[in-house]
């Protein structure tokens, strides 16, 4: 099994998608922290509490989570470290040198868990990059290991790993790339931010992935959309993982059986 | 026990029965060609026999074992494919590192394998700069990784240049003549693998249509010695005395059936009648293999060797060919 994870991780860094979705994810949730940071402590229409100031311990903590918008790219790489093989038939060779078919996809899972974790330490120290030295700027005292601070962080880890595991299962369900990718983005973006939103939905969208990293991370800030309703954080983790299991097990059990022809 | 096994076995695609109870073997130490039109069933066939196509029936066993169930297929089996299995985007040498690392491999194995086929100079290209004949290499390379025995190959000389076709040739006869290993390869041209194969095996229509040694293939037909002698109406009748049967083609030139060769040229000399041309006559193995495929109304058979590819695929209205 370490040969094949191996194997996969070659797989994955012997292609150019990689370090493109490494920069896109770095982008992002470096935009979002540019924003956090830019409008700290600046106040929007009367009557909305200002956001927490760049001195604030509030502040450091809505920083440290924004790492967790490097979960979309991290889903995308996982759905196409599936859909590739399909897509350009490499899975013909996959198999004929693993056919035990189900191997390959733990692997493919183990590996995808590597990768997550990589891309979340990256977003990790793109985070400390900014924030310590605005935190300093600004006069506040940066705290590494208060303020939940610790906790958050290593939600921002485990969420960024888990949706790519959760990629991966998205994609060997559907093996088509184009419309495994659009399923997941119509996901996040649509059907979450619906669940988030409309509060009479709110009890499940803490089920859905997007409920679970932030269960996973639970910052008690208030951006003005009210209180979530969270899992614990093991429980967050565990949906993530939950998901990721559910959908490569359909998945070996119906598309991964299917005649490669 | 045979290196290739196939038994009874059968795949329906919908209502197309795309093998239809197929059973071979392939032993060590010999090149079998598999041979049919397209849409006979070849890939359909190698596809089961590698565990990528789950059959309805049958089975087919490499070394004994189902693909699926050995522990290390790619040192017990090279295969090729289509050329088309390679992401654009990697390298050739990264895609055989990769196939290396998963079957436990040495990683010097890629650039041997790569040096074999003679991509050495592109190794460290992508693919997707490849030729259509590069991939096609590249494709065999991956079945040499592992210093196979056994070797599946799906029309392997698809995009081979000519030098590339002859040395396939040479390295296949190789492989099984001085390496001991069985070679099963498709083709749907008789003269592409006429000078490689010991042994054929044809299938038209998801059945098989003939199966035996390739020169077998051309003594099936009824032979005849030709000859060409200038006292030829007294040769016939000579012959005709010692219990063959000579047929007048005219200006001088007898068939013969019944005698062979050496036979006509002992009643030659006794009889010294001077003979100036004399010939073993085979039946054209594309005119054979048309006739077995149930194309051969399709003409071009009488024309000296013609490179007949088959004018019209399988209809996919499936049944009973
Ligand atoms: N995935 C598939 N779905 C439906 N039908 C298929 C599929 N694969 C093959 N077939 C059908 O099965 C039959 C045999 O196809 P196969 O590819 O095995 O032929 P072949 O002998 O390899 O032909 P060729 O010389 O063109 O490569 C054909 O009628 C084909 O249409
Ligand atoms: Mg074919």
């Amino acid at each position: 099994m370490v040969a094949l994870v191996r194997a996969e991780l070659q797989k994955l860094f012997t292609t150019r998608l990689w370090w493109v979705m490494l920069i896109s994810a770095l982008l992002y949730s470096g935009f979002v922290l540019v924003l956090v940071t830019a409008f700290a402590g600046v106040s929007g229409s009367p009557g909305v509490p200002a956001s927490p100031g760049r001195d604030t311990p509030e502040y450091q903590q809505l920083a440290w989570s924004s790492g967790s918008a490097a979960t979309l790219f991290v889903m995308i790489l996982g759905i196409v470290m599936v859909t590739a093989e399909y897509r350009y038939q490499t899975i013909t060779g996959t198999f004929l040198t693993t056919p035990r078919r189900g191997r390959v996809v733990t692997a493919k899972l183990l590996a995808g868990l590597v990768v997550g974790v990589l891309f979340g330490l990256a977003t990790l120290a793109l985070t400390a990059v900014v924030v310590i030295p605005a935190v300093s700027l600004s006069g506040g005292e940066v705290t590494l290991t208060d303020h939940g601070i610790p906790r958050i962080a290593g939600g921002v880890l485990a969420s960024v790993a888990l949706y790519a595991l959760f990629g991966i299962g998205l994609g060997a369900l559907i093996r088509n790339q184009i419309g495994a990718i659009m399923a997941g983005v119509a996901w996040v973006f649509v059907v979450e931010a619906i669940l988030a939103v409309v509060p009479a939905l709110r009890t499940v969208g803490k089920w859905t992935p997007g409920g679970a990293s932030n269960a996973l991370i639970n910052v008690n800030v208030n951006t003005g959309l009210g209180e979530f309703d969270l899992l614990p954080a093991w429980g967050g983790a565990a949906v993530l993982v939950a998901y990721a299991l559910l959908f490569a097990a359909v998945a070996s059990l119906t598309t991964l059986r299917r005649d490669i022809t | 026990m045979s290196a290739i096994e196939i038994r009874n076995l059968f795949k329906s695609f919908g209502p197309v029965k795309a093998v239809n109870d197929v059973s071979f073997t392939v032993e060590s130490g010999t090149v079998t060609g598999y041979l049919g039109p397209n849409g006979a069933g070849k890939t359909t066939t190698l596809r089961c026999l590698l565990g990528l196509v789950a059959a309805d029936g049958g089975t087919a066993l490499v070394n004994g074992h189902r693909y699926a169930e050995l522990d290390h297929p790619l040192t017990e089996v090279g295969a090729v494919l289509e050329a088309t299995n390679f992401h654009p985007g990697r390298s050739a040498r990264n895609h055989l590192r990769v196939m290396c690392t998963a079957a436990g491999l040495p990683a010097d194995r890629a650039d041997d394998a790569l040096a074999q086929v003679g991509l050495a100079d592109v190794a460290n290209k992508r693919v997707a700069g490849f030729s259509l004949g590069m991939r096609q290499r590249l494709a065999l390379a991956t079945a040499l990784i592992g210093r196979p025995k056994v070797f599946i190959l799906d029309e392997p000389a698809n995009g081979l240049d000519p030098a590339g076709i002859q040395w396939l040739r040479g390295f296949l006869r190789h492989l099984a003549h001085e390496k001991g290993a069985a070679v099963l390869v498709s083709s749907h041209v008789l003269s592409e693998v006429e000078q490689t194969v010991d042994n054929v095996v044809i299938i038209a229509g998801g059945r098989l249509v003939h199966q035996g040694a390739l020169a077998d293939l051309t003594a099936n037909g009824d032979h005849g010695v030709r000859v060409r002698a200038d006292e030829d109406e007294k040769l016939a009748a000579a012959v005709e005395r010692e219990g063959g049967r000579a047929e007048r083609l005219g200006d001088g030139v007898l068939r013969v059936r019944g005698l062979d060769r050496e036979a006509v040229g002992r009643i030659a000399l006794d009889e010294r009648i001077l003979v100036s041309e004399m010939v073993q006559e085979r039946s054209d193995l594309q005119k054979v293999f048309l006739e077995l495929t149930g194309s051969a109304q399709n003409g071009s058979a009488g024309e000296p060797r013609p490179q007949v590819e088959w004018p019209q695929p399988r209809s996919t209205s499936g049944g009973d060919a």
